[in-house]
């Protein structure tokens, strides 16, 4: 009986515990806790796997008893459509969302869907990851050049893109049909990435030239790229998500990845909290906890590359500082979807691409 | 039924289908989502659909796969089921659930199957290349689309034709036999013809899965930058950097535009439909008919399609489960693995899709049956003109492509108020799933009453039944087993159902083919195929359950 009755207490402790601030957070962080604590729960709609975040997400609610985390994994459009049409019709909606799809995402921030929060990490992060203390991006993955190491010539292996724009023009019919890209018609992300390449270099459209004299495969889904680059029936990927390649490249040693050496542009999955959020407090906590140094070991060990760095070795393989060109959470990513741009952008590469 | 509930339910199912629909006309009109401020009226969206050579492309691309589908998949389903139904072939039982299995698995991942097997560093295809030094196909071809799809879509046909051709009495066939026809001659001239209704209606709605094709094409004709209508959409979604619900609803539009007029050529052709009533007032058991020297042909033809179409990709799909890495130069024995199932525990979310499948489609998938075959009985023998409408009515739901239709059901929860507590339960979803398979269950509860003759109901009325005694009593009965053929289809439709769902789901209410699918596309290929093959061995659990029942039935 006595070890009965002592139980509830032995709770109460855990959760009196928690309440207190994490180490270099002020004081009335406490006031966000404890109202968070009411709130019970916070909905996260997001674009990364479950699976993914699952270990995350138990530590989460580990320190913050109390406080679970119903998490909803969609793709990036079903997100956006889903969070206007819920906020439409006053239904309430997420608490947090968190996509990769970096422009559509500032534009819902610049649409007025984002509340302010000034979140105590703030000072810890890169100064291109956050916007308007309103959006920020939780990681830093690498854009990479991914290839098969058991079919690739390694003489052939390019370490910039002047390298794969000199080999793809030399060796035209060894690779012809063997390159593959994101389609920047279909795929709002594969458009994000080689909009960005044009931005930092204009000679990336004599790289999709070289490219195009190769009759490239351009796919929408990241999935499908690496089954078929790892199988052997393309041999380069050009512009894959680094952290889902080095990922796959931990069970399938054949996966090689490149940082390419002139620049290595990096993308983030960038997170805000809706104006109409129900549990504004609890998403708080979430969006702090992602940026802490654990959150962020925790993020890295599922090869998701932190924001931060002040974390020293993280096991990440990660391109070195100086090669890094981070794509900047902020209104010039609105540019790529002003109509009348992003239709001349396209006609440009299919022109280039398609001969049209 | 009286008329007053005949023309309650058809006005009940006219709101339900009409509601989502009239929200696509409408947002196709706008030149914003409908729901934001500042949306003006427009025909801007037509104009710019009509001026994209994209459009005509994929236009011209969906109409060629639909044609071709449906010339491939009627002869080989119908045929497949005048085999396994009407003759002693040797093994028909067993047979029967192996030939189900492509339609119980998702379309992107069966298609992945068809990679793994006959892509051009498939399994297959190095064994091939092997032997002639070269590849004879490309499976990213349109003539190889055209033919998968024709092929893993005969079994849809199949199940149509096969419910018709159970409830048809086998005197006519003796009849044929008897005057020294063949096998072949019989299937063509007497048993496949008496069940034209029921082919009729499949080989319309192959054509109209073939304008919504989307797994398929999505992973075959993808890496060529092929587009289908359904592809198209996908462009469209994100041409403009943000979905663009105007020029998708216009897509739809044309796919409306696409399905009237033949809804209206069918019911022309049916308007015959009389002539083929079997089941009489006489009860008569059917005998098979013995195959002869066709016998060895015939088993070769299935053995053919079965390899082709489920044993090549299934064991393709199967073996990649266990794979660390396939394809040019990897010794498979050295790449086994079991890491991939190991890592679906930490999949938290897994065994929650895995139930809420199983209850929407066992659970759903009746309650829908029941809501197809009400509205069947209101329409039956009802010679007016509520009951034409329906008609044209069921149709529509199929029109919109599977992400459409869920998207615009998504609209309905979110923005009728009575609706609104509903739209993140498993009940939204069913109501979602039963709108867009609406057109495939009405038509297989139909075709078992086309060929109920009128006789045996009037004999009901005329001993003084009420016209709800009389459906409870005789109608329903005697079509119980179409009944249960069409719960046994919307079950697999619904357990690999994706795209209608997605927007949907929500913490609670997770299906596998959703997941499946973001997952496909966040590059987590090895999840998603230890998911598919675990799927594949439930299904094939199930269809074990289901065969071995039905055999007690029949000997019971």
């Amino acid at each position: 009986m006595v070890l009965l009755a002592a139980l509830p207490m032995a709770g109460a402790a855990a959760e009196g515990s928690a309440a207190s601030p994490p180490d270099g957070y002020p004081r009335s962080y406490a006031r966000i806790i404890e109202a968070a604590q009411k709130e019970g729960s916070l909905s996260v709609y997001a674009t990364t796997d479950g699976s993914e975040v699952a270990a995350l997400i138990r530590e989460f609610e580990a320190a913050y008893p109390g406080v679970r985390v119903e998490y909803a994994d969609q793709n990036s459009t079903e997100i956006y459509s889903r969070f206007i049409a819920e906020v439409a019709a006053g239904q309430g909606t997420a608490d947090l969302v968190w996509s990769s799809a970096m422009d559509l995402q500032v534009k819902l921030i610049n649409d007025g869907y984002a509340q302010a929060y000034a979140s105590p990490e703030k000072p810890n992060l890169p100064e291109w990851a956050v916007w308007k203390n309103e959006g920020y991006g939780i990681t830093a993955e690498p854009l990479v050049i991914a290839y098969n190491k058991r079919l690739m010539p390694p003489e052939d292996v390019p370490r910039t893109r002047a390298d794969l724009e000199t080999l793809l023009r030399t060796k035209k019919d060894f690779y012809r049909g063997k390159v593959a890209s994101y389609d920047p018609e279909r795929s709002g992300v594969g458009f994000l990435f080689i909009s960005q390449d044009v931005q930092i270099s204009r000679d990336t459209w004599k790289l999709v030239e070289a490219m195009a004299g190769t009759d490239p495969r351009l796919y929408t889904s990241t999935g499908a790229m690496m089954e078929r680059l790892v199988s052997g029936e393309h041999l380069l990927v050009y512009n894959l998500i680094g952290s889902y390649a080095l990922q796959r490249q931990k069970k399938d040693p054949s996966l090689g990845i490149i940082f390419p050496a002139d620049f290595t542009l990096t993308m983030s999955r960038i997170a805000f909290i809706p104006t109409e959020a129900r549990h504004p407090n609890a998403a708080k906590l979430f969006l702090d906890f992602m940026l802490s140094k654990r959150g962020q070991s925790l993020l890295a060990q599922r090869d998701m590359a932190p924001v931060r760095t002040d974390l020293g070795e993280i096991g990440v393989p990660r391109p070195p500082a100086e090669q890094v060109r981070p794509i900047r959470v902020g209104p010039q990513l609105l540019a790529n979807l002003d109509q009348l741009t992003r239709l001349r952008f396209l006609k440009q590469w299919k022109r280039i691409v398609r001969g049209l | 039924m009286n008329r007053s509930m005949r023309i309650g339910v058809v006005l009940t199912s006219a709101v339900a289908i009409l509601a989502p629909l009239l929200l696509v006309v409408w947002q196709s009109f706008l030149d914003g989502p409908f729901f934001a401020r500042n949306v003006h009226p427009t025909l801007g969206a037509y104009q710019f659909v009509y001026e994209d050579p994209d459009f005509y492309r994929a236009l011209g691309n969906s109409v060629l796969v639909a044609a071709g589908m449906a010339c491939i998949a009627v002869p080989v389903g119908a045929l497949l089921a005048f085999l396994l139904v009407r003759t002693d072939l040797p093994g028909r039982r067993w047979v029967e659930p192996l030939l189900l299995t492509p339609m119980f698995i998702s379309s992107i991942v069966l298609a992945f199957g068809f990679v793994v097997a006959f892509g051009p560093v498939g399994i297959v295809s190095l064994w091939v290349k092997g032997w002639l030094g070269r590849l004879p196909w490309d499976i990213y071809s349109r003539s190889s689309l055209i033919l998968i799809a024709g092929l893993t879509h005969a079994p849809h046909v199949f199940l149509y034709a096969a419910t018709a051709l159970r409830s048809l009495g086998s005197d006519v066939e003796e009849a044929a036999r008897s005057t020294g026809a063949g096998p072949l001659r019989v299937a063509l001239t007497v048993s496949l013809p008496m069940i034209r209704p029921a082919l009729m209606y499949s080989a319309v709605l192959v054509f109209f899965l073939g304008f919504e094709l989307f797994g398929l094409p999505l992973v075959l004709a993808d890496p060529k930058g092929e587009l289908v209508l359904a592809t198209y959409l996908y462009k469209l979604t994100n041409v403009l950097g943000i979905p663009s619900y105007q020029l998708m609803a216009v897509v739809v539009m044309v796919i409306v535009a696409i399905a009237l007029p033949l809804v209206w050529l069918q019911n022309r052709l049916l308007q015959g439909a009389n002539r083929y009533v079997s089941i009489k007032g006489k009860a008569q058991a059917s005998r098979p008919i013995s195959l002869g020297m066709w016998r060895w042909p015939a088993v070769a033809f299935i053995a053919l399609w079965l390899l082709m179409v489920v044993v090549a990709p299934v064991c393709a799909l199967v073996l990649r489960a266990f794979l660390s890495s396939w394809g040019e130069g990897v010794n498979i024995a050295g790449a086994l693995t079991l890491e991939h199932f190991r890592e679906l525990a930490h999949y938290p979310n897994l065994v929650r899709g895995i139930t809420n499948t199983l209850v929407l489609a066992a659970v759903g998938g009746a309650a829908s049956v029941v809501v197809y075959t009400l509205i069947n009985l209101a329409v039956h023998r009802w010679h007016s003109r509520w009951a034409r409408v329906i008609d044209y009515l069921v149709l529509l739901p199929r029109a919109m492509p599977g992400i459409v239709a869920g998207l615009a059901i998504f609209w309905v929860f979110l923005f009728v108020p009575p609706l609104q507590p509903f739209r993140q339960t498993l009940l939204a979803m069913w109501v979602a799933y039963t709108l867009v398979w609406m057109a495939y269950g009405m038509r297989l509860v139909s075709g078992s009453l086309l060929q109920l003759g009128p006789e045996l109901e009037e004999a009901g009325r005329v001993v003084g039944a009420s016209p709800a005694r009389v459906s409870l009593d005789v109608t329903l009965p005697l079509i119980r087993a179409g009944l249960v053929g069409s719960w046994l289809l919307v079950f697999v439709t619904f357990v690999r159902e994706y795209s209608t769902g997605v927007y949907l789901l929500g913490p609670g209410t997770e299906v596998i083919g959703s997941l499946l699918v973001s997952l496909w596309a966040a590059g987590a290929v090895d999840t998603v195929v230890a998911l598919s093959a675990i799927n594949i061995a439930m299904v094939a659990g199930g269809l074990l359950l289901i065969t071995l029942f039905g055999r007690k039935a029949h000997h019971g």
